[in-house]
């Protein structure tokens, strides 16, 4: 029994290591990796890197065109939003705000989404019932129009987007984590914890979660980038962030305006975002082959 | 299925209503803003008539007895009459419902016909350049914000090359008779060739920005489960029996593997239902969508309620519709 | 392999119009507008864009043309009988849709239903009660005259019956309520074919019109065949939809795509003077605004012309009340003028030698804009956040009726359809009073407001409201910018429609070439 307990680290530590290894050598995944870790040093380093003050509003640079097109200016090479700020210096800040709200999100839904998935999968009976109904009832709702209900309920604010969206976010997670501790629950090394008298905290937190962290880190990169896109969405419909910072989504979606006039006010920040999305998609793609091998060959 | 199981469904379903209903009174109660002071918005207005307002639209009322009234009268499909519209909710949401419902359908038609294809071939050659060019390609239609591609779509198919229209379901030169409210339907059974190239001419844009995420998913989805499938036993058997290969892999793998697409489809179709306001509002669509979110800017109560109870009944019959197919084209599954 | 299948679609979707050739619209006018109708009830609706929408299918007792001048339409003549009396004429012969004659009677019944508590009858007033004013009976004298009675003197009745479309009684006792919503019978020159919700409506000529207003030519039945009204919120839809040729005319053309429109072979930009005046509420009771010198300093620190040059294609009216130019009673105005050092001084003055952090809220419509002010306000010193806030929102926070508000600035504006003061000034600027989103309390001004809204000498009037201008413009609650040209996109084969100032479209003289 003992042996059993201890066996089962070292195994999931070497099926780690060989999974990593795996993913390392998706080149591809590697390469998405780098531009999300790029992206990731142009939001922590912005005011190094952006050649302007994001919110210096100059009206007689109103949508100067990007460098390169006549009327450009190399000072301003991705050219000027409607109030005459860079954007290349928007879209440098703009990561942070857009990077803050992935992650803040997913971090929030997939705490909240591991707490509950976890006691819904472990105990059961009626707090399984209880948890269920409420991911049900949240799963009735389209999920823009409950972050539009709740923006308008709770007003604009950063802050306000983060719980807006986490609200029915960690449902997902949730759902993942129960199902698989369904699953675990029943395997032999956790009757074991069990049989030596573990108390259920301990047989969560050491015995399942560990095991089970594989499906749901690969979920949770999956679903940031959709919440990137969800706040894109948001921003569409008046209900982003606030001036003077912006998000790309809010980029986007204030030059889209102007697109027939000044295609680069909205087509940049667009680039942004696919950029970004693209690149943590195609990360958790790899993240799932390697780590994943149900749901790849 | 048993009926047993189905009526369990059923009952399931109460609860779920019920706590929808529940939060979305709760979530407008809480909201600031008067649905009386941005109706009167500029105008001028004494207090009593003002009151007046007010107790006709029933607002005077204490919460709590408006949401047992709100309960009470929903069960007799009485959702009331919409503040702006001057007629009752459910009629004004039935006009605009069979728009959402058809450019969703197409929507998903788009993407069944082209995911299913691709995912299938992806899986064949697997690890081709065709496979990693599907792959990333399908990553792609996940990462683009839908706006912003649907916006790009206008400004080539629409503003320059001319060939596809900019906004709206169909032209006013055809008359469409109102049969199912769906064009495509309406068109044909009036026998009006010209005006169902028309209409269709007006999904194209729409139902491709709707569509893409869902092709995306749907294609992973074939491509994993046909790898799987291919993978199983009694294919590898047929195979060894010297069945050719096309055939073993379109008779009997292909019909194996589409079960997951086809669930997996189902419920997506519930998110297109309720995510389609955004495509609705740049082609300027007249779904319901659209309707509910300026409902909601408007505090137009009665009408964000219903709306919302609509969405989680089409959500729960959806994931139904999901498990009943995973029967049907599964017989090994019983539920 | 990929090539293929795109291929395949390219050339399905490059056949599809010579495979279903489109039926050529050849006579309707298609007009790109912002907002469907909320309901085609005449007495039953709350906003511009549906009464746009309805007053192409009824017509009013008066009307207005292209330059806001209120003239007879249904009615033949109006009288004055007394300060609180008025008669109006009806023209002979008028006809509604559904071939019955309009009486008396029916514009008795139209009015009543409008102004009567419970007048819509099942329990129901129309909510457009309130812009009847003190409206004390409506009766029928003669066969072809009805006589207004008001409780009080309310010289502004004729600017404020435009607004009110006559309905057939017969009509809309058959209907009910809620068939009058989607249906129509009026005596307009357009008469409803299909109203596809959300998405158009429909009209066609109406061959028994009786032509108009007199006063306004040509008089006769509408020009085109047939006129649409299609829906496109989204903005740069709708001016992709003009230049593609697939509407004629659009509204609410944002300023930035005048060149675009102009530039296009086949289409043309119109602007006509707006009635909406945008302004800056300052919140007299919180600890900023209270001095006027920090008001005065606000209002110094905002380059207006910069502004309307560069964001608004020079397509607004600089302000310095709160009454457009081509409103009633309007006057030149004493300006401070734009000078930043100047207003850092008066900070000084007043105290905040260090300037001071204020938030200013506004709609995300006006975000750009707001953004623009925020930043010379901070330049002068005042360092402004723009705060954006939905609409209803806001207004729960800055329309207090008199309660207390919290809240530093607010950019805001208020429409004035008529053009008379009495519908922007007094809500604006009157103690406690429904738009009075500074807090602004003078009794003085309150006296004068008064006084005038009943004041039937037209020249005495207008001096009252100069000198009430010029109250608020030394009190400074609120920083006056300006009032907005309507920008409209119209296509070169449209001929005989101007825009007008109080945003209707009516297309009774348009043609399409």
């Amino acid at each position: 029994m003992t042996d059993a307990t201890l066996a089962m680290p070292a195994r999931a530590d070497s099926l780690f290591r060989r999974n990593l290894r795996d993913f390392r050598r998706n080149r591809l995944a590697m390469a998405s990796v780098l531009v999300v870790l790029t992206f990731v040093v142009m939001a922590v380093a912005a005011p190094l890197i952006a050649p302007q003050d994001p919110n210096a509003t100059d009206l007689f640079r109103r949508l100067q065109p990007p460098a390169w097109v006549q009327g450009g200016d190399w000072a301003f090479p991705l050219g000027c939003d409607g109030l005459g700020r860079d954007i290349l210096s928007r879209i440098v800040y703009g990561a942070r705000i857009s990077i803050f709200i992935g992650v803040a999100v997913i971090l929030l839904a997939t705490g909240v989404g591991i707490l509950a998935g976890l006691a819904a999968g472990y105990f059961r009976g009626w707090v399984d019932v209880v948890i269920g109904r409420v991911v049900d009832i949240l799963l009735g709702f389209p999920y823009l129009i409950f972050a539009i209900g709740l923006m308008a309920m709770m007003g604009p604010g950063l802050m306000n987007i983060v719980l807006a969206l986490a609200y029915k976010e960690w449902v997902i997670p949730c759902r993942v984590v129960r199902g698989e501790t369904l699953a675990v629950r029943e395997l032999e090394y956790v009757e074991a914890a069990r049989a030596l008298g573990a108390g259920p905290r301990h047989i969560m937190w050491r015995e399942i979660l560990p095991n089970i962290l594989s499906p749901v880190i690969v979920v949770s990169t999956i679903r940031m980038a959709n919440v990137i896109i969800l706040e894109a969405s948001l921003s569409f419909l008046g209900l982003g962030v606030q001036p003077p910072t912006a998000s790309w989504g809010s980029m986007v979606s204030d030059g889209r305006a102007f697109i027939l006039e000044a295609w680069w006010v909205s087509t940049f920040p667009g680039l942004a975002i696919l950029l970004l999305v693209l690149a943590i998609n195609v990360a958790s793609q790899g993240l799932r082959d390697a780590f994943d091998p149900r749901f790849s060959e | 299925m048993s009926l047993g199981k189905l009526l369990e469904r059923l009952i399931q379903l109460v609860p779920v209503l019920l706590g929808v209903s529940l939060i979305v009174f709760v979530m407008l109660a809480l909201t600031p803003g008067d649905p009386v002071q941005i109706m009167v918005g500029e105008q001028a207005i004494t207090p009593e008539q003002e009151a007046e307002l007010r107790h006709n639209l029933g607002l005077d009322r204490p919460m709590v007895e408006r949401f047992f009234l709100f309960v009470a009268n929903a069960v007799r499909f009485d959702f009331g009459q919409s503040f702006y519209h001057g007629r009752p909710v459910a009629e004004v949401i039935a006009e605009r419902l069979p728009a959402t419902i058809e450019l969703s359908l197409v929507a998903l038609i788009v993407a069944l016909a082209t995911a299913i294809p691709l995912g299938v071939l992806a899986a064949i050659r697997k690890n081709s350049i065709f496979d990693r060019m599907a792959t990333v390609g399908s990553l792609l239609g996940v990462s683009l914000p839908g706006f912003w591609f649907g916006i790009l779509l206008i400004m080539l198919f629409a503003v320059h090359l001319q060939i596809l229209p900019v906004s709206g379901r169909i032209g006013y030169a055809s008359e469409v008779p109102a049969i199912t409210g769906f064009l495509l339907i309406d068109t044909l059974l009036a026998g009006d060739i010209g005006a169902f190239g028309e209409a269709l001419r007006y999904l194209v844009l729409p139902a491709i920005t709707l569509g893409l995420p869902m092709t995306a998913i749907l294609m992973r989805v074939t491509r994993t489960s046909m790898l799987e499938v291919m993978r199983q036993d009694y294919i590898t058997f047929a195979e060894a029996k010297g069945l050719p290969r096309r055939r073993v892999l379109y008779r009997h793998a292909l019909k194996n593997a589409l079960i997951p697409t086809v669930s997996v489809a189902a419920i997506e179709t519930g998110s297109l239902l309720g995510g389609n306001m955004i495509v609705e509002t740049v082609f300027g669509w007249p779904g319901l969508g659209r309707l509910v979110v300026e409902s909601i800017f408007l505090r137009n109560f009665p009408l964000v309620q219903a709306a919302v109870l609509l969405y989680a009944v089409t959500y729960v019959l959806l994931n139904f519709i999901a498990d009943i197919l995973y029967t049907v084209l599964n017989p090994r599954v019983k539920l | 392999m990929k090539a293929l299948p795109r291929l395949l679609m390219a050339t399905a979707l490059a056949a599809t119009p010579t495979l279903f050739p489109a039926a050529v619209a050849a006579e309707d006018l298609i007009v790109g507008f912002t907002l469907d109708a909320d309901t085609l009830d005449p007495a039953n609706h709350r906003k511009r864009e549906t009464e746009t929408i309805i007053r192409n299918m009824y017509d009013g007792l008066l009307t207005r043309d292209a330059n806001m001048l209120v003239v007879p339409e249904i009615a033949e003549s109006m009288t004055q009988v007394s300060a609180t009396e008025y008669d109006f004429k009806l023209r002979p012969g008028i006809k509604f849709h559904d071939g019955s004659e309009m009486t008396a009677e029916d514009v008795k019944f139209t009015l009543d239903r409008v102004v009567l508590d419970n007048g819509m009858g099942e329990g129901v007033t129309s909510p457009r009660q309130g812009l009847m004013g003190p409206i004390a009976s409506v009766e029928v004298t003669a066969p072809d005259t009805v006589r207004i009675t008001l409780k009080e003197p309310w010289p502004i009745l004729p600017a404020m019956l435009p607004n009110q479309q006559i309905v057939s009684k017969a009509w809309v006792e058959a209907m009910g309520n809620e068939g009058v919503a989607t249906a129509e019978n009026g005596t307009g020159p357009f008469k409803l074919v299909e109203w596809r919700k959300g998405d158009a409506v429909i009209l066609e000529r109406f061959d028994d019109y009786y032509g108009g207003a007199a006063d306004i030519p040509p008089v006769g039945p509408a020009c085109v065949d047939r006129v649409v009204f299609k829906i496109i919120p989204e903005s740069a839809s709708r001016v992709a939809a003009l230049l593609a040729g697939e509407v004629h005319i659009i509204n609410e053309l944002p300023a930035f795509s005048i060149a675009q429109v102009e530039a296009n072979e086949g289409t043309q930009v119109m602007t006509v003077n707006g009635t909406r005046s945008f302004f800056i509420a300052m919140n007299m009771e919180g600890e900023y605004f209270d001095d006027v010198k920090v008001r005065q300093a606000a209002a110094m620190a905002i380059d207006k012309n910069l502004i309307i040059d560069k964001i608004l294609g020079g397509n607004a009216a600089p302000i310095d009340g709160i009454l457009s130019p081509a409103a009633f009673g309007a006057s030149e105005l004493p300006s401070v003028g734009y000078n930043p050092e100047q207003a850092k001084a008066l900070l000084a003055e007043a105290g905040f030698p260090d300037g001071i952090d204020v938030t200013m809220d506004t709609e995300g419509a006006f975000k750009d804009t707001a953004e623009a002010i925020a930043s010379m306000l901070t330049n002068a010193g005042i360092r402004t956040t723009v705060a954006v806030g939905e609409g209803a929102q806001l207004s729960d926070k800055w329309r207090t009726k008199g309660a207390p508000k919290s809240g530093d600035m607010y950019f805001t504006s208020w429409g004035n359809g008529s053009l008379d003061p009495f519908d922007i000034f007094t809500p604006t600027h009157r103690t406690n009073d429904r738009g009075n989103s500074a807090g602004y309390a003078n009794p003085a001004l309150d006296a004068l407001l008064d006084a005038a809204a009943v004041e039937l000498d037209v020249d005495k009037r207008r001096a009252m409201y100069r000198d009430a201008e010029m109250m608020i413009n030394a009190d400074q609650p609120y920083v006056y910018l300006w009032v907005p040209k309507d920008i409209y996109g119209v296509s070169r084969r449209v001929t005989g429609w101007q825009p007008s100032a109080d945003s209707r479209i009516n297309l009774h003289d348009a043609c399409l070439n």
